[in-house]
């Protein structure tokens, strides 16, 4: 008897598991199974724990965890550069920006994307968890037309899709978060808890931050940006070989430009060329230019 | 069956176990817009707080069509979040957030809180100015008119 009751947990358990996490069937499974005198109530309780605790460590930081991230991390970089004041600027490269991002796999996120000019001569582009883009004026003035400003943002877009700014945060960090989570002393304010909790935040910010100034993204992840970039440009219209014209150009100034910028973080330019000319001319997609961008892009008087 | 079999079987299904039940998703976003079409600028139907539960109909592509306070619409599917079954009160105990559940665990981890207790920590932090950023908006007749005069495409079969 007890034998046929066991096939039917068992089925009963098969059919939940299709439909529920992890935790919750175990739960459901320890709840039967002590009810049935086959585990007793510590081992329950344990088995419930270690199954919660598997399950939180499992998981990834939430859209509006990465949101907050993002801010602190922007909230640093503008500690360290202006804003350039110029509203109709700003403006166009916003209007760019939500076309990449309209292009892109991932148009929406907790707090949306917004683009802002950096008033430095310095060469970049970066973007914060969650969707904020900054551009320098150095970049704005390196750019030749409208299509490579949309190559550059949509490089950053898929930065943001890819979570590239998440992955610069050590392991340890969010896994040491995510065990305090479970308990409620780490939502009590001012307590010993809580203050952990924030002192890793500031330490997954300054993971962010050493990543986007100084040590960059990795090759594979700046050639994987560079390959959705191309899909964005191309679904939009926009001319994907504005990427590879960029990108070339900007090596051959490399030695000219001021300050650490993107020559630094950038790394491996002549690789990222070849994979870029790869996949469009896999794709054959054909040099699209528009004298109508290239009009409004002139009259913006960069 | 022994008790150490029996402890096993619990831990194989559960481990095995995380295919969601999409009747239901949440809104991820701090706003999502419902529109009357599956495309970016279709007239908006309904707004939607994070957080927002909404029936799930059917799915196209990116895009699904849901029910929200009674009104049909289509919402992107990186504006949501898919719902998983509730199992918890099956077996007699509370009701108890998914693991991945997004909105469950808002709140929880990198919250307002821990941002303020990190402002009051970092000074320099520039908060206002990210503000600033964050209040930049990209005007949706604006945009459509600023693709269709550089002869780009609307992305997602728009016009």
């Amino acid at each position: 008897m007890k034998k046929r009751y066991l096939s039917i947990l068992i089925i009963v358990l098969f059919s939940l598991a299709l439909v529920a996490s992890c935790a919750e069937v175990v739960q459901v499974g320890t709840t039967i199974g002590q009810g049935m005198g086959q585990i007793s109530p510590e081992d329950k309780e344990s088995i419930d724990r270690l199954a919660a605790q598997t399950a939180k460590a499992a998981r990834p930081m939430t859209d509006e965890e990465e949101y907050y991230v993002g801010r602190a991390v922007g909230a640093t970089i503008l500690g360290q550069y202006r804003l350039y004041a110029n509203g109709r600027l700003t403006s166009y490269v916003n209007m760019v920006g939500q076309a990449a991002v309209l292009a892109s796999d991932r148009p929406f996120t907790y707090g949306g994307y917004h683009v802002a000019i950096l008033d430095t001569e310095e060469v970049n582009a970066l973007s914060c968890p969650g969707g904020m883009i900054f551009i320098t004026r150095g970049m704005l003035q390196r750019v030749n037309n409208e299509d490579e400003l949309a190559a550059v943002l949509a490089h950053e877009v898929a930065h943001v899709n890819h979570k590239d700014g998440l992955a610069a945060i050590q392991k340890s960090r969010w896994v040491e978060a995510v065990s305090l989570l479970g308990s409620e002393a780490a939502r009590k304010v001012g307590g010993a808890q809580f203050t952990q909790l924030v002192s890793i935040f500031q330490g997954s910010v300054d993971d962010v931050m050493k990543t986007l100034l100084v040590n960059g993204y990795g090759r594979e992840q700046e050639s994987a940006a560079d390959l959705s970039a191309l899909t964005f440009l191309h679904s939009l219209g926009y001319n994907p070989d504005a990427l590879i014209d960029f990108l070339e150009r900007l090596t051959k100034e490399q030695t000219r430009a001021p300050g650490p910028g993107v020559f630094k973080t950038h790394p491996g330019m002549s690789e990222r060329i070849v994979s870029a000319r790869s996949l469009i001319s896999k794709n054959q997609w054909p040099r699209k230019e528009d004298p109508g961008r290239d009009r409004r892009f002139r009259e913006m008087r960069i | 069956m022994k008790k150490k079999d029996f402890l096993f079987l619990l831990l194989g299904l559960g481990l095995t176990s995380s295919v969601a039940l999409a009747a239901t998703v949440k809104v991820v976003t701090q706003e999502a817009i419902i529109r009357g079409d599956k495309r970016f600028f279709a007239p908006a139907v309904a707004r939607a707080p994070y957080g927002s539960v909404l029936q799930e109909q059917s799915r196209e592509g990116d895009w699904l069509r849901v029910t929200y306070q009674g009104k049909q619409g289509w919402i992107h599917v990186s504006a949501i979040q898919e719902q998983k079954f509730q199992l918890s009160s099956l077996a007699g105990g509370q009701a108890q957030e998914t693991s991945h559940d997004e909105v469950a665990l808002a709140g929880k981890g990198f919250t307002p809180e821990v941002e303020k207790a990190f402002r009051e920590k970092n000074p320099k932090m520039r908060y206002d100015l990210v503000n600033q950023v964050q209040s930049y908006k990209v005007d949706e007749q604006k945009i459509q008119a600023f693709l269709q005069a550089g002869n780009l495409k609307e992305p997602g079969g728009g016009q």
